[in-house]
């Protein structure tokens, strides 16, 4: 298991350093097949590892990096179910999206920097998902978000990319202050900083402790996985090549801040405010990115506000305290939103990089109908149509609200069943608009061998989108529920409650989907030749950007200027230049006395023989 | 003894201040040399005062050493006095600065 676990993080990490290290001499070919190979290798050791794991956790230590006072810290792995579905998960996307990027970054010049790039990002999320010590963990944290904002700015030689770059980076490194705070408030508490060591004192615990950790790490995790309100550098993250957004959104950097949530589980068992503040917290942010996603025109733009909304919808599972179905969506959510993504990459290269879904229309249905059958599949999950895998994990999540009492879940459930609603209108506004309209204005259709190569990839994801909640139907349906009964031993089982809610909520949202669907067709079918939404709220982001902009970026601005030039300048080193006068004044003056002159040396030396008498002669009375 | 101590080691006080004020004010090497002879003169008279006090001799010891010093220094200081004289044509103390680098 050890030596699995360990080729498991060393494929991607060794893939990236060749990247590295053979840039010069790789071909484009080469560098991809390496890249894929790397991953590939990976994915083996992941499916090998989970093949007979047991209920059991296995905790394996790789030795000891930093030490201090009693306290030390280790790269260990907690390697339980939960982690090895989760490498499995990451894994498999992974490869595929690297064998779509190695058709999508054909023209690129960069192409060695990319793959290096892409193989570290796997590495570190593979140690986010496998970590026990939450330092290790830290680590793992902190590289994905290095490798976001060197992909998300890529294309570094236009500013704008850089921003957005610029902008991943900061955000969720003010989330990650929180991660920080925890770490230390935790480490203070219980002097070790492992999750098993975690779960094991967790009943020693007191009750405000256990809270205030909860609430940082909720905090961190709002900004790793662009949650309100700390969501608005994810739409800027477009910047990026598409596959990377795939890679970002889909099974890494945007889920890790929930699947922290799941490692945390036994914290939040027993600090139920940090539960149900995540809980409101992901359903408000699902609403929010679904209002949002009305407002866009980019697709790539829609699927990230898209993102958002969905991963709300983990968070709102996770704060009910239900690993299995806050996992279930993760999955569901990788498959289908990682085929979405690449798909929208064909369609932007199939138009020569134009984003904008109001230029494409039925010409594109036509030219590429296999990308059109694709992208059928990944929307209808999406918009979470009856009997597919986003209809069956969706359904879990908001059972889970149903189930729990308290307003905070009520208020999260009635959030999650609006934003389920504007989720099916959304999905299908960019589905009629970009596959079926007859645009006034249409971009330039371009045909090339290499936009069907792209699609071979997506097709497993494309089947996984659409049975994959088969593997956990719910109990109303009478089918083993696979996975949760794979994870009971490792995580809280679910409540039997939810079992009854989830026949009524799946009703619900059944109907919500297909008024989406309906009302979609009325507001975008091809006959009404929809126009796009002028500039507003919602294209916006609903202001929220405007509102960082307004009330934290120009008065920080304005404070650091006043601090630069008041403080600093004025204050700070008229200090010093006046300390500086003043010594130098005082030092003419002392050197007076002694100058080469007899008078004042005498004058000195009598002074001071004087002086040194009286002291004495005081000093003896 | 018909003077007390107090009083000569007064006089010799006086005599010291005013040498040492000699010394300092005056810009003349020969002034100031005569100021240290004051001052020479204020620490002798100390010591026979205090020999006296006493009845020990070798305060009156002292002296002859103090006389032997200040024959030394009065012909060093004579010496530089023509050496300083023939080389700059001065005898003021103030343009002997050579030895004092820039300040």
């Amino acid at each position: 298991m050890t030596t699995l676990v360990a080729l498991m993080l060393l494929f991607p990490l060794a893939g990236a350093i060749l990247q590295a290290a053979l840039s010069r001499s790789l071909s484009r070919p080469a560098s991809g097949a390496l890249a894929a190979l790397a991953i590939a290798g990976s994915l083996a050791a992941a499916v090998a590892a989970v093949w007979n794991l047991g209920v059991t956790p296995h905790e394996l230590h790789f030795g000891q990096w930093l030490a201090f006072d009693g306290f030390s810290a280790q790269f260990s792995i907690l390697y339980n179910r939960l982690a090895g579905l989760m490498t499995v998960t990451v894994t498999f996307v992974a490869l595929l999206i690297h064998l779509y990027s190695a058709v999508y970054m054909r023209e690129d010049k960069s192409f060695a920097r990319y793959f290096c790039y892409l193989n570290l990002f796997v590495f570190f999320m593979l140690v986010i998902a496998l970590a026990d010590d939450l330092v290790f963990l830290f680590m793992g944290w902190e590289g994905v978000g290095f490798c976001s904002f060197a992909l998300i700015g890529f294309w570094h030689e236009e500013l704008p990319n850089v921003d957005a770059g610029r902008k991943a980076f900061l955000m969720t490194r003010v989330g990650d202050l929180g991660y920080v705070a925890a770490l230390a408030i935790l480490i203070a508490a219980s002097g070790s900083a492992s999750l098993s060591g975690l779960t094991a004192g967790i009943d020693a615990m007191p009750t405000a402790t256990a809270t205030l950790i909860g609430f940082l790490f909720l905090f961190a995790a709002c900004g790793k996985s662009a949650q309100l309100p700390l969501s608005s550098w994810l739409p800027d993250a477009m910047a990026g090549p598409t596959p990377v957004s795939a890679l970002i959104h889909a099974a890494t950097m945007v889920t890790a801040g929930v699947y922290l949530l799941m490692r945390l589980e036994p914290l939040l068992a027993i600090a139920p405010d940090v539960g149900a503040t995540a809980a409101v917290i992901g359903a408000a942010t699902a609403l929010y990115g679904a209002a949002c996603a009305m407002g866009q025109r980019d697709v790539k733009r829609i699927l990230a506000y898209s993102t958002i909304s969905q991963v709300g919808y983990m968070f709102l599972a996770a704060g009910c305290g239900d690993v299995s179905g806050a996992f279930f969506h993760l999955q569901a959510h990788a498959f289908f939103k990682s085929l979405l993504f690449m798909v929208a990459g064909v369609m932007i290269q199939a138009f020569h990089e134009e984003h904008d879904i109001f230029r494409m229309g039925a010409r594109l249905r036509k030219a590429l109908p296999g990308l059109f059958i694709l992208f059928a599949c990944g929307a209808a999950a999406l918009a979470a149509l009856p009997l597919t895998s986003g209809y069956f994990s969706k359904g879990r999540t908001l059972a889970d609200a149903v189930a729990h009492p308290g307003p905070a879940y009520l208020l999260a459930f009635v959030l999650g069943i609006v934003a389920a609603f504007v989720t099916a209108l959304y999905v299908f506004r960019l589905f009629f608009v970009a596959f079926f309209a007859d645009p006034a204005d249409p971009a330039k259709l371009v045909s090339e061998p290499e936009l069907s190569r792209m699609e071979r990839p997506l097709w497993p994801l494309a089947a996984l989108a659409l049975v994959y909640g088969f593997v956990n139907p719910p109990e109303f349906l009478g089918l083993k529920p696979w996975l949760d009964a794979y994870l009971a031993g490792t995580v809280t089982p679910v409540p039997p409650e939810v079992a009854h809610a989830e026949f009524f909520v799946e009703f619900l949202d059944a109907c919500l989907a297909l008024a989406g669907l309906g009302l979609a067709w009325l507001l975008y079918r091809p006959a009404v030749r929809p126009a796009p939404a002028p500039a507003g709220v919602l294209t916006a982001g609903l202001g929220l950007d405007a509102f960082y902009r307004k009330w934290i970026a120009v008065p920080y601005c304005r404070l650091t200027t006043h601090l630069w030039r008041g403080v600093d300048e004025d204050v700070l080193d008229g200090a010093a230049a006046a300390a500086a006068s003043g010594i130098a004044g005082l030092s003419r003056f002392v050197a007076h006395f002694g100058s080469a002159r007899p008078s004042t040396t005498i004058t000195t030396l009598l002074g001071a023989v004087a002086a040194l008498l009286t002291w004495l002669a005081l000093r003896l009375t | 003894m018909n003077i007390p101590l107090s009083h000569v080691l007064a006089v010799a006080t006086a005599l010291f201040v005013i040498g040492g004020a000699m010394a300092a004010a005056r810009r003349s090497i020969l002034m100031i040399l005569i100021g240290v002879e004051f001052m020479l003169a204020a620490g002798s008279l100390a010591f026979v005062g205090a020999a006296l006090a006493w009845g020990n001799v070798s305060g009156q010891a002292a002296v002859i050493l103090i006389m032997g010093l200040a024959s030394a220094e009065a012909a060093l200081g004579l010496a530089l006095l023509v050496h300083g004289r023939r080389g700059g044509g001065t005898v003021d103390a103030d343009s002997y600065d050579r030895l004092g680098g820039d300040a």
